[in-house]
């Protein structure tokens, strides 16, 4: 079942036609695929083996494709994406200039060249737009009729998609950095932001009332993220150099803080004892199965944690260039093996491998400063977005028809494939000899 | 049968052009074979011919820096693994310079204890430090010490730890808490931040701000810098101070901007 749903996916791409790309033979690499369909086949293989291996096989080889885009609306930097977890075919994205909009990433056209359309947005000229930068936005987890957003006009809303108003403004003191809503809650839906204010709040949308307070940060709160594998477990990031994670259902304080030299008072300088990081702390990210935490800070550095004792992995990922003000939005591959950290360093987005720290690739192709990307998880693309208010979606190239396959052949093919370039047409040999 | 082991399996046809393009530069020695098993001892040991014992007068031990073996192997957290585990079978001795909080120097334990044992030959911290050296480092191999453990674990007493302080042994960290030091390891500190600064304005001066590294090994020094040109360019490609691009006429090191 496995097998022919991963079909399905990697037929709908349609093969972009072929002309700047002459067809390659590659047989190796047909052949070691052969390998894992024919043991998926016989049964050898365990059917998550192929996906796996497919998926990191797409991963590893992603690229701008010419024929993918993304509309352009905002006239600003984009500062947040959020692709929603049902189906994976609306995006929502949050700019500079306080507009939210959504996409439709799906291609329905049966063409190669495909435009991810708008299919609502919140602009300058709606009454209920926020009045400065929106920071975050977030799809409700559960279905996509509701989307929340916060921004630097101190507030929170909570819009419905339809009508695209809000439903529920949760008004703060301090700009508010970001929020988070947890994607596997069953029993509560609060929502936790972080704003400047060194104490993490808690929202709660049943009931629309600020609910819970979470104290021991002592300097703003840059981000927030729930954990993917426990509805309760929240880990906060903050200025002061300090990542905490939190059980909300305790009365007391954080959990754990995380500590960057595992209690190995020796190695750091007195002031530095107990912190994640030697600067603020603005990245935090699970990865997808929730047993690692990554975090980012400003003293351009990288660490992946046990999420569960909060020990650091030591795994060396060198500089990471980190100069954002804000928070750091970080995007971890999923159903890969190896997986794959994406952070955003400079106007290029860095690739590392997640438990061996080694940089991959950079993938450039943003004009300035990239502030946000998000991996989609079936189709093992990547959307970033940026200060040059463009959002690129990074394809993973695909795989070239064999040369034999040309001609005839591939016309019969069906109705999804394309029609093969003229160019490449058998118009001279004849059917004589 | 390949019996390399690489990150990804070959199976999933990485673009090799991309990665392949790093091998172009391997001629010198002690950058490792991509391919083989991760050598750090070997990889130190060159780095340690690199170090100038003239210019110490042969008072120092032959120190090298942790992020200098990040520039020679790609892997650092293998590169971690490896140092930690040399440092607690006792061979190496790893101790913070203090102008950086990530720049940690690494020196050979024997070449520790005989450069300091001889440069406080005849003095009167002779007994404290030969203590120190065979009580206190084959035990632990932290970097700092906090006066508790001094005082309870190995029964220094105070004058002892004053002592050790005065003969440069342990320099303070904080009220009650010191690094682990070499003797004189100030001067090695000034003249290497003097020559790290003279080789990055070599490469920040350069046409476009960047340098083909063969032809930067080549250029004279002025007399600032004591150390061999080699032994700054490893430190700043490790420490990440200039970019290192692949090219086809080999790696070439370009400043950043920080």
């Amino acid at each position: 079942m496995v097998f022919s749903i991963l079909l399905i996916r990697l037929t709908h791409r349609v093969p972009s036609s072929g002309l700047w790309r002459t067809p390659v033979l590659l047989p190796q690499c047909s052949q070691r695929q052969q390998g894992f369909l024919t043991a998926r086949r016989i049964g050898v293989d365990d059917p998550v083996r192929l996906r796996r291996a497919e998926s990191t096989r797409r991963v590893l080889s992603l690229e701008l494709n010419h024929d993918r885009d993304v509309d352009r609306i905002h006239g600003n930097g984009v500062n947040s994406l959020d692709i929603e977890v049902i189906e994976g075919r609306y995006m929502l994205s949050g700019g500079a200039d306080g507009v939210v909009v959504i996409y439709d990433l799906e291609n329905n056209n049966k063409k190669p060249q495909y435009t991810c359309k708008a299919v609502g947005t919140v602009g300058r000229s709606s009454r209920h737009v926020h009045k400065f930068s929106v920071e975050t936005v977030q799809w409700y987890p559960h279905d996509t009729g509701m989307f929340i957003s916060s921004s630097f006009d101190k507030t929170m809303k909570v819009w419905d998609t339809e009508t695209l108003k809000p439903a529920e403004v949760f008004h703060f003191e301090g700009n508010v950095y970001c929020h988070h809503m947890s994607p596997v809650a069953r029993k509560h839906t609060l929502i936790a932001v972080g704003t400047k204010d060194p104490k993490v709040q808690l929202c709660d949308l049943k009931s629309g009332s600020r609910i819970h307070v979470l104290q021991g940060h002592r300097g703003e709160v840059l981000s927030v993220r729930w954990s993917p594998r426990y509805e309760h477990i929240l880990a906060t990031a903050s200025a002061d150099s300090r990542v905490r994670v939190w059980d909300v259902r305790r009365a007391s304080g954080s959990l754990f803080t995380l500590d960057q030299h595992n209690g190995d008072k020796s190695k750091a300088a007195t002031e530095a004892v107990n912190t994640a990081h030697n600067g603020r702390v603005n990245g935090l990210c699970f990865t997808a199965d929730g047993l690692f935490l990554l975090t980012a800070g400003t003293d351009d550095r990288m660490r992946l944690w046990n999420s569960a004792t909060g020990e650091n992995t030591l795994v060396n990922y060198g500089k990471v260039t980190n100069s954002s003000r804000t928070c750091l939005r970080l995007a971890v591959s999923r159903g890969c093996s190896p997986d794959f950290v994406f952070v955003p360093c400079g106007s290029s987005v860095a690739m590392y491998s997640l438990h061996s720290g080694e940089l991959v690739t950079m993938l450039r192709g943003h004009y300035n400063n990239v502030d946000c990307c998000e991996f989609h998880p079936d189709y093992q693309e990547l959307y970033s977005g940026g200060k040059d208010c463009n959002i690129l979606a990074w394809v993973p190239v695909l795989r070239q028809p064999d040369v034999e396959e040309e001609g005839p052949a591939a016309g019969r093919a069906g109705g999804q494939q394309a029609a093969v370039n003229p160019a490449y047409a058998d118009a001279w040999s004849s059917d004589e000899d | 049968m390949n019996r390399k082991r690489t990150l990804i399996s070959d199976a999933f046809k990485v673009k090799k052009r991309r990665l392949a393009e790093n091998t172009f530069d391997k001629a010198s020695c002690g950058e490792a074979d991509p391919g083989g098993p991760l050598d750090i001892k070997s990889s130190l040991e060159y780095l340690m011919t690199l170090f100038p014992r003239k210019v110490f007068n042969d008072s120092l031990p032959r120190i090298a820096m942790k992020h200098q073996l990040y520039s020679l192997h790609s892997a650092k957290t293998l590169v971690d693994r490896q140092l930690n585990l040399l440092r607690e079978q006792g061979e190496v001795v790893i101790f913070q310079l203090g102008f950086d909080a990530d720049a940690f120097g690494l020196v050979f334990t024997s070449d520790y204890k005989e450069k300091t044992l001889a440069g406080i030959a005849g003095t009167e911290c002779q007994d404290t430090v030969e203590k120190f050296m065979n009580k206190v480092l084959p035990s632990c191999t932290d970097l700092s010490f906090n006066k508790e453990k001094m005082l309870k674990e190995f029964l220094f007493t105070d004058s002892e730890i004053t002592q050790l302080v005065k003969c440069g042994v342990l320099t303070v960290r904080d009220a009650g808490s010191w690094w682990l030091s070499v003797p004189n390891a100030g001067k090695f500190t000034k003249y290497f931040i003097q020559g790290r600064k003279a080789v990055l304005n070599m490469v920040k001066k350069a046409k476009y701000g960047e340098v083909l590294k063969n032809e930067l090994e080549l250029r004279r020094t002025t007399s600032h810098v004591k150390f061999p040109m080699k032994y700054h360019i490893y430190d700043i490609m490790g420490a990440e101070l200039v970019e290192s691009i692949p090219t086809t006429s080999g790696t070439m090191l370009r400043y950043v901007d920080t």
